[in-house]
């Protein structure tokens, strides 16, 4: 298979790959496989800082309730190294396949996770936690299509977008059938219940089609349409609302609901400007619910302090920015889908990382969203690594074209 | 590449106002979270840590360690040492198993039943089961792992020397407050004070460091006593020697360095073993040198004479004529024990202890100048000592004195006064006429004497010393009390008991002296109660031995050199 940028043997060669190329792999899927040069370090290095960092915190705010419950306080640091390894290596290939390869195989992905996101749902298959039915159970591992999905739907939506940019300005034939799709991947995560997932993946998926050139009239009414479902609920049942904006005062009643927001605020607090010191946490021993996982930043926070918080914050800034700016390129340069599947994963990562750093800081409600790269969590610590390993191959590829083609 | 064409004429490019906007969005929900966490930190830092302070911080009361008790050369007489108390949360204990109880009943070698009663005798969420565990025990009973029962680290005061000084340093009652003796006198700076401390605790109530204190815990002081260890069991031997010999209903001895007022034991038969709590007899528990008063007796005879020469009434060789022995006094008559013939010298009349003698000496002095003399000696006056029993004896009120009861008291009759009291007294005659105060607490230097504290002049002192040379020499009453190699002095004491206003035949034995007598540096007193008149009751017979015992003992220890050359075989080595 030849990569989605095309290019010609001879010129091939010159751009052939500083990378090795002797890694195992079956002979009936080598073909699908290539050696692209070094990725972009404004990619990797972020990205592996996070994952790097993110080992350290899950291991420092985990140590205490890992020891309690499972007898070792490494038990969280080790799987999560091995989850590390497991999306280092689906990275690893992930920057190897071309993009042509993603682009052609977009619709089974998608319809492969959409089938998972449906298997999850079913008593037996699906296993429920805390009253939600989220994961697949694969030997001492689980996995967590949502995860999965908010990568497919990028794909879907980039693919979407590409082939009907004739009709984006058409509310039936551009906008409805997208809308039909995301509402039913949507119903599927409410049904789980995974709220948060629902958030980001809706974000993923209009924020491709607003990129893509959705009409301002149908971004118009969708805002509207928000506002007037928002407000109903408002006025239909006033309770829910309260229950909603309850994350603005958790001090009225802070050792039942705002329990585990107050625990965050105060590990905010008691961290000030440059922390307690690394293992220095007290929130993490048992008073802040979890803690290794949506709540890392709050642990971040009290060992680190504030400076902790805005590193982490930088990060994800250079991360999303490097990302968005790939993707305008690779617009830019005509390779539309990669270009809006690049901004949707930067969509994906960044309204993320923003809910999860928002909800420690109490801007925005609990919503069990875990931070990428660094909170506790196999299957979006491999998703999110695949993602950035496709950004990544995305940028190889821009850099090659534009190479041989300099503007 | 033809559906990429499929866009057709269409240039599809990201619209920058879009991208724009999103990243905007993004840039202003990132700085959104760093400023509210800055905010956070700046303005709502003390409200955060409050609340902090709040959740994971629990004031604990730490125990002030009880101070120790040393004797003058710091050997422990008593101390505290960590123990374990297994306690019993009765509420969890409804969970414990038959066989778990039963198990715990075979380690505390009793019965289930007996631990079912001993729980419900506690409160409603606490109980003791058994206190003072040692630690291996404790562990023991831990690891049955039965609900509800838990180890509380308590302190138990143990006493190394056991009866030696337990009638001094006393007990504390089980929770560590000083009951009786010096654990009760000195309770207060043995205690200290219980410190309030900030633990850091994780939310199992597990604590995690220690914070500031709130108080800060003050220890106990280590007292040091003025007691010396090896005079103590010289005293008590002699005591309980003399007492088991004259079958005595019990026995005392005090004895005082001369030059400092510091007592350098004390001791009291019978006693107890403060560790045998279960058997404790309060009888034995008393300290009866200082809490008992008994009329003391000749002993006085030597203070009143003081008086008499220090007012010029008499000196050493005037002559009283004590002959017939025995005078009239207000109708009452007054016998000398050993009626003498012949016309004795005031020296002689302490020498043989003659009442009728004491009694004309008495006759010529002021009655109010006799009871104010008493009174600076220390009689009818509780000392001022850290002993809560501690006895102020009795003399006539000053106001009406009558003949009669100024004779009596010429001769330690119609008076009493404890053992430590008389011992005082004797300490001013042996420190040259300062009467210092009375302490338990060994002193750093000795102290000096001011106006208030000298009761008679020092040249009185030394003559009235000098008469009691007399007494253990040969003619005296106390030639028991000579002590090879050094010189002593005192004087006998042998003392009725009154029973239901009545005199009857029963005695309180007893010798005052102190030694080396030229120049004195330990006062020894020793009252033998109510010795079998069969063997023998004169305080010369029954209690010089004993004050001889302990001279002989208490003065090598104390470094104090013979001022008599002691009686050597000498052998000379054969010259080559």
């Amino acid at each position: 298979m030849k990569p989605w940028i095309a290019t010609r043997p001879r010129e091939r060669q010159a751009v052939e790959t500083k990378l090795p190329t002797h890694v195992w792999l079956p002979a009936e899927l080598r073909p699908h496989f290539d050696a692209p040069g070094a990725p972009d370090p404004l990619l990797l290095w972020p990205t592996l800082l996070l994952v790097g960092w993110g080992l350290v915190m899950v291991y420092s705010a985990s140590i205490a309730v890992a020891a309690e419950q499972y007898g070792t306080p490494y038990f969280f640091l080790i799987r999560q190294l091995f989850f590390v390894a497991i999306g280092m290596g689906v990275a690893w290939w992930t920057y190897r396949l071309p993009l042509r390869w993603w682009e052609k195989n977009s619709h089974w992905l998608f319809v492969a996770s959409l089938v998972l996101l449906i298997l999850v749902l079913i008593p037996g298959i699906g296993k429920t936690v805390n009253g939600a039915r989220r994961w697949i159970a694969l030997g001492p591992l689980n996995l967590q299509p949502a995860e999965i999905v908010k990568f497919t739907i990028a794909l879907f939506a980039s693919h979407y977008t590409v082939r009907r940019f004739h009709a984006m300005q058409s509310f039936f034939a551009g906008f409805l059938p997208f809308l039909v799709v995301v509402a039913g991947v949507g119903s599927l995560l409410l049904l789980q219940p995974d709220f948060g997932s629902l958030v980001v993946m809706s974000v993923v998926a209009f924020g491709i089609l607003f990129m893509g050139g959705l009409s301002w009239r149908i971004v118009g009414l969708l805002a509207a349409a928000a506002i007037f479902v928002f407000a109903a609920l408002v006025v239909v049942s006033p309770y829910r609302m309260q229950r909603f904006v309850a994350f603005l005062d958790p001090w009225s009643d802070p050792l039942g609901k705002g329990y585990q927001l107050t625990h965050a605020l105060i590990a905010f607090g008691r961290g000030e400007w440059l922390g307690v010191g690394l293992g220095g946490s007290i929130e993490k021993l048992f008073y802040l619910p979890e803690a290794h996982t949506d709540f890392i930043l709050a642990v971040i926070g009290e060992e680190l302090g504030w400076a902790g918080v805005v590193t982490v914050a930088l990060l994800f800034g250079i991360l999303v920015w490097r990302m968005v700016e790939v993707g305008r390129r690779l617009v830019h340069v005509e390779a539309y889908f990669p270009g809006l599947a690049v901004i949707g994963v930067a969509l994906g990562i960044g309204v993320q990382a923003v809910i999860n750093m928002g909800v420690n800081v109490g801007l925005l409600p609990t919503k069990g969203l875990a931070l990428p790269f660094m909170s506790y969590g196999g299957s979006a610590l491999v998703m999110n690594l695949l993602a950035v390993a496709f950004v990544m191959r995305a940028e190889w590829e821009l850099r090659s074209l534009c190479r041989r083609n300099p503007v | 590449m033809t559906h990429d064409l499929a866009i057709g004429a269409f240039r599809l490019a990201v619209p920058l106002p879009r991208l724009v906007f999103v990243l905007g969005l993004f840039g202003l929900f990132v700085a959104l979270v760093v400023g509210r966490a800055g905010w956070l930190v700046a303005a709502e830092r003390h409200f955060l840590q409050a609340q902090a302070e709040q959740r994971f911080e629990r004031v604990v009361t730490v125990p002030a360690a009880r101070g120790r008790l040393l004797d003058r050369n710091g050997t422990i007489l008593a101390q505290s040492v960590e123990t374990h108390s297994i306690w019993v949360d009765p509420k969890l204990w409804q969970d414990a198993t038959s066989e778990q109880v039963e198990a715990l009943a075979r380690v505390l070698a009793t019965t289930p039943d007996a631990i079912t009663a001993q729980i419900a005798r506690g409160g409603s969420r606490f109980a003791y089961l058994k206190r003072h565990l040692d630690r291996q025990t404790a562990e023991t009973i831990l690891a049955l792992e039965i609900p509800g029962v838990s180890a509380l680290p308590e302190p138990k005061r143990v006493y190394p020397y056991r009866e030696l000084v337990a009638t001094i340093v006393g007990i504390t009652d089980i929770d560590g407050n000083g009951l009786e003796g010096l654990e009760r006198g000195f309770n207060k700076r043995l205690q200290g004070h219980p410190g309030k401390k900030v633990l850091v605790q994780d939310r199992q109530g597990r604590p995690i460091r220690e914070g500031e204190w709130l108080v800060p815990v003050r220890a106990g002081e280590d007292l040091i006593l003025s007691l010396d260890l090896r005079i103590q069991a010289a005293a008590l031997n002699a005591v309980k020697n003399a007492v088991t010999e004259f079958q005595a209903k019990g026995g005392a001895a005090v004895v005082i360095d001369a030059k400092s007022g510091e007592v350098l034991a004390m001791a009291n038969w019978p006693t107890f073993d403060p560790d045998a709590r279960a058997q404790l007899d309060w009888n034995e528990v008393r300290n009866r040198a200082l809490t008992d008063s008994y009329e003391p007796g000749s002993v006085v005879k030597p203070i009143l004479v003081a008086l008499a020469l220090e007012q010029n009434v008499v000196r050493p060789e005037t002559p009283i004529d004590v002959r017939g022995g025995v005078i009239q006094v207000s109708g009452f008559s007054i016998r000398d024990a050993h009626a003498s013939d012949r016309v004795l010298t005031v020296a002689e009349v302490i020498q043989k202890s003659s009442n009728v003698g004491v009694v004309k000496i008495a006759q010529k002095l002021d009655p109010q100048a006799l009871w104010q003399h008493y009174r600076r000696f220390g009689f009818g006056e509780r000392p001022e000592i850290p002993f809560a029993g501690a006895t102020a004896g009795h003399l006539f009120p000053a106001q009406r004195l009558k003949p009669i009861e100024v004779a009596t008291m010429a001769f330690g009759h119609g008076m009493s006064a404890s053992l430590l009291q008389v011992a005082g007294a004797y300490q001013a005659l042996a420190n040259d006429g300062c009467r210092l105060p009375i302490t338990f607490v060994r002193l750093e230097s000795p102290p000096s004497c001011s106006q208030q504290q000298r009761v008679i002049s020092a040249r009185t002192a030394r003559t009235v010393r000098a008469m009691l040379e007399k007494v253990t020499d040969v003619g005296g009453t106390g030639t028991r009390a000579q002590v090879a190699g050094y010189t002593t002095a005192g004087k006998t004491g042998t003392a009725r008991k009154v029973e239901h206003g009545q005199y009857v035949h029963k005695y309180v034995a007893s010798f005052v002296g102190y030694a080396p007598a030229t120049d004195p540096r330990i006062v020894v007193a020793v009252m033998v109660d109510e010795p079998n008149a069969q063997k023998g009751y004169y305080g010369g017979t029954v209690a010089a031995p004993a004050f001889a015992e302990i001279v002989r003992q208490a003065l090598p220890a104390l470094g104090v050199l013979p001022d008599q050359p002691v009686q050597v075989v000498a052998s000379r080595a054969p010259r080559g």
